[in-house]
């Protein structure tokens, strides 16, 4: 059987390899458009205008209230009823988007509250004025203390996209499952399927730790 | 030394208004927080080229007073003008916007924990007010940066982040960031009560010579000594009230106040 | 194709509610149940026995969730073991659960104060009255709001069963919306249930934070 199984993979890497490529696309696209959004919702999420605030915590909270296989349906299925009818890959990537600005937005507000109180004193003492305050001061130190959960997070999304497969989307599982059920040969190609999820995730959440304990360095330490 | 303004402690009508430049004047300022008072009715003047020391127990407000001068808190009642400029009015008007602005930039503030900004540099801490709030060009702002810091002994740690630095270097940075903006009155909120004293000496050091060049500041401080050596008057605040001023060694040494007293005479037993 | 504007099929999507909750909660039984010999391994003194441990737990969270549905539900008949959709959804969904909470738990376990352990031991507890005594109620306290966010995380990963068939909210959407072609309010509506069902688990959640909270707090 080992011999089999070694020959069945070798023959079934290849398409697996190519939709691992499109799950990776999906998710750089996706994450790269979604995390700029989330900042923004998190700025918005704590700002003083009220109707904004409102809006912005409406969007997160049913955006992240969802799951995610839903959005990827709504998206793709469901934009045509008002005419907007895109592709398996847009659509998916705009359900990536969606679901990282919500999340990150969180993630983001929690990095900016935990910037120390004593650095908007000092900022605000200086004369600087909000927007530069944000900029020069709180952002850039919020970021650096969102960094490691965002990784997480992208490690969860890259696992997400395993769920395109049900709009259509030729990546990773819609590779495996086609192979599956033209050739039987389930356990094989599934097996192969998720070491190729695992040699990607487990790695890089290892590396998340590590970088976890050296980014503790730059930032100020929480009053 | 200054002569003249009297201590001005008690009925506001003591308090000449005296809007002279470089002068703090508060008159009966309050501040609330929810429901306890943190400061009730001081007042205070501080003429040009002055400097105040703030003693008292911990929770006596004093940090809370000195956070009104340059609204980084808002005092809930009375009067404050600092350098001509109107703070807050006894109608409870604030200065906002463009005077707002003005003012932080003429009053200087170095904080207990330092808040030097850590993602910057030494130099980018001293610099990034310059050219966001002064306007100066990046070339302009770093050079007087540089002056700055040779000032305070630290010129060659001007590319190094501040988290690489000892507590009392940190705390001498922050007083250029302060200084960079050109402003006449120093506020200092406890500089060296999160330091070892071996370290907390280089910026006490640094602050003698700022008051020795003349230059106006509010001093919040547990460092009797200093207070003794460096200011022209003491003032001494217990439960949000200021209970006693005058001259330093009037003050330290025969203080009339009884609070006063125990304050000074706990600080003795240890 | 039908007529309808899509509310219609709100009667369908509300009847695939048993069958969500059932899933969500028959999966985080099995998740909290098998969590714990899971916790109890990754701590165990032998290597080889925490090794194992450590690998089932970061295989199962490093491998989406539909491949592991799939391998139960498509790859296990090879071995002769077969399962029907409902329950290799929640056979998957459980595993699952079981790695995370074993997560949970373990950091429930850590954030009890080391002086616990020691002072305990000084008054002579055997190990396993402090661990139910002392250990367990600490560790509770903390490991309450991740587990009401995994299991608000669960039902919404329940809509994975679909995949398999089983007729739950998300799957009775898909159809519907084929037949009907109003796609956007079938699936918003699927959405707004989703939310709806999840906001009693979070009042819970806060409900029951605070009373632990009040119960243990030392005074």
């Amino acid at each position: 059987m080992g011999g089999g199984l070694l020959h069945d993979w070798a023959q079934q890497i290849g398409p697996l390899a190519q939709g691992l490529w499109v799950s990776a696309r999906l998710a750089v696209v996706g994450l790269a458009v979604g995390l700029p959004l989330g900042l923004l919702l998190a700025i918005g999420v704590g700002s003083k205008g009220r109707s904004l605030r409102w809006a912005c915590v409406g969007i997160v909270e049913i955006a992240r209230g969802t799951p995610m296989l839903v959005v990827l349906q709504l998206v793709y299925f469901g934009l045509p009823q008002v005419n907007i009818t895109l592709s398996s890959f847009v659509a998916a990537v705009v359900s990536i988007a969606v679901i990282t600005a919500a999340y990150t937005s969180e993630i983001f507000r929690s990095g900016l509250a935990a910037v120390p109180h004593g650095q908007q004193d000092a900022a605000r003492a200086l004369g600087l004025r909000t927007a530069d305050r944000l900029r020069y001061v709180i952002v850039p130190q919020g970021i650096r203390i969102a960094i490691p959960p965002l990784l997480n997070f992208a490690i969860l999304i890259f696992q997400g996209t395993s769920l395109a497969f049900t709009i259509a989307v030729p990546e990773l599982m819609a590779q495996a499952y086609g192979i599956g059920a033209s050739t039987f040969l389930y356990m094989q190609v599934l097996s192969l399927a998720g070491l190729m999820y695992a040699a990607i995730t487990l790695p890089s959440a290892a590396g998340v730790r590590l970088l976890e304990k050296r980014l503790g360095r730059h930032v100020a330490a929480a009053a | 030394m200054s002569e003249a303004h009297t201590s001005a402690i008690g009925p506001n009508h003591l308090v000449p208004v005296d809007s002279s430049p470089g002068a703090v004047v508060l008159r009966g300022v309050g501040k609330k927080f929810t429901d306890d008072y943190a400061v009730t009715d001081v007042s205070l003047t501080v003429a040009r080229g002055e400097v105040l020391a703030i003693i008292g127990p911990s929770g006596a407000g004093k940090s809370s007073l000195l956070r009104c001068i340059n609204l980084l808190d808002a005092p809930t009642a009375g009067e404050i003008v600092v350098d001509g400029i109107q703070v807050r009015g006894a109608d409870g008007t604030t200065v906002a916007g463009k005077e707002l602005a003005e003012l932080r930039r003429r009053v200087g503030m170095v904080f207990q924990s330092f808040n030097l900004f850590p993602h910057l540099s030494v130099l980018q801490n001293v610099s990034l007010a310059q050219t966001r709030v002064l306007g100066r060009s990046k070339a302009e702002a770093n050079a007087r940066s540089l002056d700055l810091l040779e000032r305070v002994g630290l010129a060659d740690k001007a590319a190094q982040h501040p988290t690489r630095l000892s507590g009392g270097q940190q705390q001498r940075v922050a007083i250029a960031r302060a200084l960079a903006l050109d402003p006449s009155v120093m506020l200092f909120d406890e500089p060296t009560s999160a330091l070892d004293p071996e370290l907390g000496l280089e910026v006490l050091a640094v602050m003698r010579e700022l008051a020795d060049e003349g230059m106006t500041m509010l001093i919040v401080s547990h460092e009797l000594h200093f207070a003794e050596e460096v200011s022209d008057r003491i003032l001494v605040m217990a439960d949000g009230r200021a209970i006693e001023s005058g001259p330093p060694e009037q003050v330290l040494r025969n203080p009339t106040h009884a609070r006063t007293q125990q304050f000074l005479g706990a600080l003795h037993e240890r | 194709m039908s007529d309808s504007n899509g509310w219609d099929q709100f009667g369908d999507l509300v009847g695939g509610i048993p069958l969500t909750l059932e899933l969500t909660v028959a999966s985080f039984a099995i998740g909290a149940v098998v969590g714990v010999p899971l916790v109890l391994a990754r701590r165990s003194q032998f290597r080889l026995t925490r090794g194992l441990a450590v690998m089932i737990i970061d295989l199962a969270r490093g491998i989406p969730m539909i491949t592991w549905l799939f391998v139960i539900y498509f790859a296990l008949p090879q071995a002769g073991i077969r399962f029907s959709q409902f329950a290799a959804a929640v056979l998957g969904l459980g595993l699952l659960t079981a790695a995370m909470m074993a997560e949970i738990y373990r950091a429930g376990i850590a954030a009890v104060p080391k002086g616990q352990w020691e002072a305990g031991r000084t008054l002579g507890l055997s190990e396993r009255r402090l661990f139910l005594d002392v250990a367990v109620p600490q560790a509770a306290r903390v490991a309450i709001p991740p587990t009401a966010t995994l299991l608000i995380g669960l039902l919404k990963d329940t809509a994975i069963a679909s995949t398999l068939g089983v007729a739950e909210i998300t799957y009775r959407a898909q159809i519907a919306a084929q037949n009907t072609y109003k796609g956007l309010t079938i699936f918003a509506l699927a959405a707004g249930l989703y939310i709806v069902l999840s906001l009693p688990v979070a009042a819970l959640s806060r409900w029951l934070d605070r009373w632990l909270h009040q119960k243990w707090t030392v005074a």
